[in-house]
């Protein structure tokens, strides 16, 4: 995913597939019969395949900007092209079964299966039945529910999680280019959440859509996002930029409170593990002599425990991390089993590497001095 | 004006436990129990000529299909009026006068439905003493059940599936069709079975503005000045408001099990 431009938007004679996919120009909304407008002189672009969070304090404006991207709300001034096309120009309907729309509430309809519920822009698209019957079931492997198991079942019948994974699955069964979420994992418990947002990510690196997504909850934003949107009070855009610079360079006070004194644990987020030079690991219960740390590893490659971890004395308690994850989930999984080491582990739970709080304070110092 | 769509939907009879259903075995059995006890009593004593004729099945079994076709065009009126009108006061630009609306048709319920067929009954042409004049009234009478759980009824509809049905490009209108509706025929069928109820009842009174039906036989009873006729005829008024309840009933618990 590109994290690369800060500024996504920009000049018409870039390459058709460089323009931005979304572009907000000087959008207001003034709610009738209020003084104030919600949303104020709101520029941003999207850049096509990436996910831009717009973040910030209840009653700021980002449902309302989500909601006149897609027409739900028409804005009072300004502009919002689609793909180089005005959306105010086209038919509001359809105009939205070109947009997924994924909200807080879900709104699976309780009177339709889980199957029909998925189906309901495809069949308003006119598609075959045997397409759309693919497609569901394309669909429901995709967000992780088997279809054998889910398709014919009621929105009653499932978890929450499983809801809101459904409700993913309807906004993208005609596959639109642009997907719209207003706080899709907002109402879900803590380690469902953590779950559904590493799905999140694996589904978008299949699918590639330019996503709006709302948030209130900064971590969320910097864990998913590409760009960050952070909206203050009377919904203006205080800081546009990519996670690293909203931590790294508050752009004002407002953002520097909003991001506040977590800011150096919360960039930890942002190096992921696999980026780091892990200490190469021996295994087995010989206890090899040198300077790598040493596990025992069963049938399978999987860690049991430490033999001996270089620098520690006595063998530490054995925590284990996924590859895939950041240098924050390591940090997290040392603090949690109170040692100073942690086994690094592929998809599959065989340990690859080791990551030691020694060695790691000192690469990001080195990172510091860098930056 | 307090908001009257907050009220809750009037509903015929409250059960606990939906999920068995051997209750809906009762009704029947109490109209056959009770049928087949008056029927026993009638057959064991001997009738002279005027109660013969009176129980004449022929002349029973008019009065009963007069009764039910006041009922049905009463019912089918009621629902062809109540039903758009409630989908019309329950849409979000008809704030203001929905409240009005209901609460007018709140006065007119209240008024007693024999007052108003006799209104009626000396109201211009095309009314008068005439079946027509009975199923105007019939429908005036049992138009606020209907109304008020027909908005309810959509009013109740959570608004997050109205918003991701519109978000994903379904148009107002078939939002309301495959949306809010299904989702609101439970209560709507509860409004429709109370009005049904009604108007069986509110038919007995059909006769003494020219309507027909089984008070013309209750009516016959009384100026006979026969017991047995007057109980018979009580017995088939009972028994067919029961049934007509019951076979509500049982089609409002069939759209529940289908839509919840
Ligand atoms: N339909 C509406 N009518 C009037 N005011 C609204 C409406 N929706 C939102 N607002 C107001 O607009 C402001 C922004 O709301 P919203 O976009 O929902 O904020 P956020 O999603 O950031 O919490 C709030 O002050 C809210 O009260
Ligand atoms: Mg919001």
């Amino acid at each position: 995913m590109s994290r690369a431009t800060t500024n996504p938007g920009g000049s018409a004679d870039r390459p058709p597939d460089q323009q931005p996919m979304i572009v907000l120009e000087g959008v207001s909304k003034t709610y009738p019969g209020h003084l104030t407008p919600a949303v104020a002189e709101v520029d941003l672009a999207v850049a096509r395949g990436s996910i831009v969070m717009l973040v910030g304090p209840s009653g700021c404006g980002k449902t309302t900007t989500l909601k006149m991207m897609n027409r739900l709300i028409e804005p009072t001034t300004g502009r919002i092209l689609l793909d180089g096309e005005d959306v105010t120009k086209v038919n509001a309907d359809q105009l939205r079964r070109r947009i997924g729309y994924v909200i807080q509430q879900v709104g699976l309809f309780p009177h339709f299966t889980v199957g029909q519920n998925i189906g309901v822009v495809p069949r308003m698209l006119g598609w075959e039945r045997r397409r759309i019957r693919q497609r569901i079931d394309e669909l429901l492997e995709l967000v992780g529910l088997p279809p054998g198991e889910f398709r014919d079942r009621y929105p009653r019948q499932l978890s929450g999680g499983q809801q809101q994974r459904v409700g993913v699955a309807r906004a993208l069964a005609a596959d639109p280019p642009v997907m719209l979420m207003d706080e899709p994992f907002g109402a879900i418990d803590p380690i469902t959440r953590e779950r559904l947002h590493d799905q999140f990510l694996e589904i978008q690196r299949t699918v590639r859509k330019t996503i709006c997504f709302v948030t209130h909850d900064l971590q969320e934003a910097i864990k998913l996002g590409d760009h960050i949107a952070i909206f203050a009070a009377g919904g203006r855009i205080a800081q546009y930029d990519t996670p690293e610079m909203i931590l790294s360079r508050p752009a004002n006070d407002f953002v520097r409170e909003f991001v506040g004194s977590g800011a150096a644990v919360r960039r930890l987020h942002l190096i992921a593990l696999s980026t780091l030079a892990l200490d190469k690991i021996a295994t087995g219960s010989s206890a090899t002599a040198g300077a790598h740390p040493v596990i025992e590893v069963d049938g399978s490659g999987r860690p049991v425990a430490w033999i001996r971890v270089p620098g520690v004395d006595g063998s530490p308690a054995l925590a284990t991390v996924p590859l895939s994850g950041s240098v924050y989930d390591a940090v997290d999984a040392m603090l949690d089993a109170h040692s100073s080491a942690v086994a690094v582990v592929d998809g599959d739970g065989r340990a690859v590497g080791a990551l030691r709080w020694e060695a790691l304070v000192g690469e990001l110092q080195m990172r510091g001095r860098h930056r | 004006m307090p908001d009257l769509t907050r009220l809750p939907p009037v509903v015929a009879r409250r059960r606990a436990g939906v999920r068995s259903h051997a209750d809906l075995l009762s009704t029947p059995i109490i109209v056959l129990l009770g049928g087949a006890a008056v029927a026993l009593w009638v057959s064991t004593r001997k009738l002279d000529d005027i109660e013969t004729r009176a129980l004449q099945p022929s002349a029973i079994l008019s009065d009963l299909g007069q009764h039910l076709i006041l009922t049905a065009y009463s019912t089918f009126f009621v629902i062809v009026i109540a039903v758009p009108l409630g989908i019309l006061l329950s849409r979000q630009g008809a704030r203001r006068i929905r409240n009005v609306v209901l609460a007018v048709s709140g006065f007119a319920q209240a008024l007693p439905p024999y007052g108003v067929l006799v209104l009626i009954a000396f109201a211009p042409a095309p009314f008068g003493f005439n079946p027509f004049s009975v199923i105007a009234g019939l429908v005036a009478a049992a138009l606020l059940p209907v109304l008020r759980n027909t908005v309810v009824g959509l009013r109740q509809v959570d608004p997050a599936l109205i918003e991701a049905a519109r978000g994903m490009g379904m148009s107002a209108r078939a939002t309301l069709f495959r949306v809010e509706l299904p989702l609101a025929v439970p209560v709507m069928m509860a409004g429709i079975r109370v009005a049904l109820v009604l108007n069986v009842g509110t038919a007995v009174l059909a006769t003494f503005v020219g309507g027909g039906g089984l008070g013309s036989l209750i009516v016959r009873a009384q100026t006979l000045n026969r017991p047995i006729v007057l109980v018979t005829a009580g017995a088939i008024v009972a028994a067919l408001a029961l049934m007509v309840d019951w076979l509500a009933g049982v089609a409002e618990r069939l759209v529940r099990a289908r839509t919840s």
